[in-house]
């Protein structure tokens, strides 16, 4: 009996192509992974793609049209699994930084004037906020190792594991020292690793790339850049860059308690 | 009755982003062709207004991951005027350095994964490396080599936060860069023997037509990827902040990019341009490979763009060489200091498929204004000319080839690259 194997499809959506450039980086593994797998799409990569119903469906980029917004569900409505990778599909990333503050159509009429498009644009959003999403494979981009780890996982019918500790918890194995010492403007404690902190290990602060970590302690972490002397707005402003959708909670549940 | 036609093709595969290629036709004459670029906007000139120059570092790389360093080095261009920071010259050859890292990583990509599965028949370079193991093999080490300078100048492989105003937040050391020169040296001889491979292909000359060139010219005698000034294949020369009068723009409904002309007539960026206007100044093996593939015809047919990566890529390995020799010699240098807090700079490099042009206006040290003009959006009206060229021609030789893929040949050539296009707007806040 021939070995199954399963088929899956890698999409783009309004984005870098960074998660899906991740995917070809990985180079002899990339040939791999083609082999455990039936490509059905990866128009990236490949011509010809066979658009039909697949087993795992990786999905990078925020929806940003209203076509996207039909062929997300489109490919939801025929994906066994679905997994939003990297932070504009997880959270709509930095196109994301002024959801839902009603700016987007005085800013898109500000760039190309009144002109009708053969599809609507809509504000940058992630994936969840259209169809329900499987697995969270955040990054910016993404992480090989997590990236390989998930794809191994997802095509021997196991789940994902979870990786939820925040850049500091890197930080500390690599035994940087801390930038908030220097009562630099680092977000680490606020933000999701994987990334193997990358940006403290050259004595760079942490900007937040990879979206928030669910269990950062916000409050927290305001207080003490704020008593570096940064004002309130502008720590706002620099963790909605990359924040996108999912750094609205914390900031929300941060104006009901003040 | 006319009889009508329409070639759709959606999605336009083996390109960065979400594109298409519309075709119409009626009475064997081509009536309409259009490049449609269907990736949303994401208004990244609004993204940046109100940002510190820090910001705007981290965020411009994320328009594109194929040339976020080319994002990044424009930025850095056009701020450090905006702000007189004074970079040493050691700086400049890191920067150098990282460049031609991104030129390797991009141009392999392309010509290797991208094109060359067209020229040989299979759909994507995992099928064809089944007949063609050793150069798919050879082609992701020379990939993997592009992205390992990228990783130890940028900070990451993609999105690195390493370069920043004035500097870099760390170096790479001696050991490092010693292991990235032997592998420049290997990689070369691959490069060398892609060169003789491409010797050997047919290019079908089909869209054949004349067109314009433009891209950044050096401040020196030498090749190079940057510049402060643009120069046209008309000859005339142009200073980067008149970018503006130059290049000029309109928006299309079938695209989020916007749409670019020069003199009323569309041009052609990229190596191709680089090397129909800048190719006499290569030295080397480049100069060798450049003297034995260049033709009357690179000036009428995009699809020699492929071959000029390929020259490209002989240059910069040898540009690799080249800098790690001096760097090794040199002291690390210091991080540069703004001398002032606002200012305007316009900062021009040139990204793997073209001239990329980053603009600021900055006041007490945030962003007032930003505009961005991106390869893609310059040569799109292009490529959509060869095309329909292409078509008309094929079409009244009642020719069987397929029409589709000579289409998206054509288009792919350019190497497009659709995120970065779909960001190329003018925002100014008065």
């Amino acid at each position: 009996m021939p070995e199954y194997k399963p088929r899956v499809g890698i999409y783009g959506f309004t984005g870098c192509a960074g998660d899906q450039l991740l995917i070809i980086h990985t180079e002899d593994r990339l040939l791999d992974f083609f082999n455990a797998v039936e490509m059905r799409s990866f128009v990236m990569a490949s011509s010809n793609p066979l658009e039909t119903e697949i087993d795992i469906a990786f999905v990078e980029g925020s929806i940003s049209t209203e076509e996207e917004r039909q062929h997300i569900k489109e490919i939801r409505d025929r994906a066994g699994v679905l997994v939003a990778i990297g932070n504009c599909a997880v959270s709509g990333g930095p196109q994301a930084m002024f959801a839902k503050d009603g700016s987007f159509a005085r800013r898109l009429k500000q760039v190309y004037g009144d002109i009708k498009f053969i599809t609507n644009p809509v504000e940058g959003a992630p994936l969840d906020e259209v169809v329900s999403v499987d697995y969270y494979l955040p990054g910016c981009p993404i992480s090989q190792s997590q990236a390989m780890a998930l794809i191994a996982r997802l095509i021997h019918g196991a789940d994902p594991e979870e990786f939820p500790h925040p850049v500091c918890h890197e930080c500390k194995l690599n035994e940087n020292l801390c930038l908030l010492l220097d009562q630099k403007f680092c977000l680490g404690p606020l933000t999701l690793g994987g990334c193997h902190s990358a940006c403290p290990n050259n004595g760079l602060p942490c900007v937040g790339c990879w979206g928030p970590n669910p269990d950062g302690n916000f409050e927290e972490q305001l207080g003490l850049l704020e008593s570096f002397g940064i004002p309130h707005e502008d720590i706002i402003r620099r963790v909605r860059n990359f924040g996108g959708y999912k750094i609205l909670a914390h900031i929300e549940k941060l104006s009901g308690k003040r | 009755m006319a009889k009508r036609d329409t070639i759709e093709i959606k999605p336009l595969a083996r390109v960065e982003g979400n594109g298409g290629i519309r075709v119409e036709i009626e009475d064997n004459r081509i009536i309409n062709v259009e490049v449609q670029i269907l990736e949303g906007p994401r208004l990244f000139e609004t993204l940046v207004i109100g940002k510190t120059p820090e910001e705007i570092l981290s965020l411009v790389p994320r328009i594109c991951a194929i040339c976020n360093l080319s994002h990044k080095y424009a930025s850095l261009r056009g701020l450090e005027k905006a702000l007189d920071v004074r970079i040493p010259e050691v700086t400049d050859l890191y920067r150098h350095l990282m460049h031609h890292g991104e030129i390797i990583e991009s141009h392999s990509l392309h010509l290797y994964m991208l094109a060359l599965p067209d020229f040989f028949g299979y759909t994507n370079a995992v099928e064809m490396a089944v007949d063609y193991g050793e150069i798919v093999t050879k082609a992701l080490q020379m990939k993997a080599l592009g992205n390992k300078i990228m990783r130890a100048i940028g900070g990451r492989m993609i999105h690195g936060e390493n370069p920043v105003l004035g500097g870099f937040g760390k170096l790479p050391d001696r050991e490092c860069l010693l292991s990235i020169q032997t592998e420049a040296k290997d990689g070369l001889a691959f490069a060398l023997e892609t060169i003789e491979i491409l010797a050997d292909l047919e290019i079908p000359d089909h869209m054949e037509r004349d067109t314009q060139f433009l891209c950044c010219k050096p401040p020196h005698n030498e090749y190079g990827y940057y510049g402060d000034v643009l120069i046209t294949s008309d000859g005339k020369e142009h200073p980067a902040e008149d970018y503006q009068s130059v290049i000029e723009e309109r928006v299309v409904s079938h695209s989020f990019a916007k749409r670019s002309s020069y003199g009323g007539r569309p041009f052609t960026v990229g190596a191709l341009a680089r090397v129909n206007l800048l190719g006499e100044r290569l030295k080397g093996e480049a100069r060798k490979a450049y003297d034995g593939l260049i033709h009357d015809r690179w000036l009428r047919n995009p699809l020699y763009n492929n071959f000029a990566q390929a020259i490209e890529q002989v240059y910069s390995l040898e540009g690799v060489i080249e800098t790690i020799d001096r760097l090794t010699t040199l002291k690390e240098p210091e991080t540069a200091e703004p001398n002032r807090e606002s200012g305007v700079g316009t900062g021009a490099v040139e990204a793997p498929r073209g001239t990329l042009i980053h603009h600021y206006m900055i006041e007490n040290g945030r962003a007032v204004a930003a505009d961005y003009v991106t390869p893609t959006a310059m040569f799109l009206d292009d490529v959509e000319e060869f095309i329909r060229e292409s078509g008309e021609r094929l079409i009244s030789t009642k020719t069987t080839v397929d029409l589709e893929l000579q289409f998206e040949m054509i288009a792919r050539a350019y190497d497009p690259c659709i995120s970065c296009s779909a960001h190329l707007v003018t925002v100014e806040y008065k």
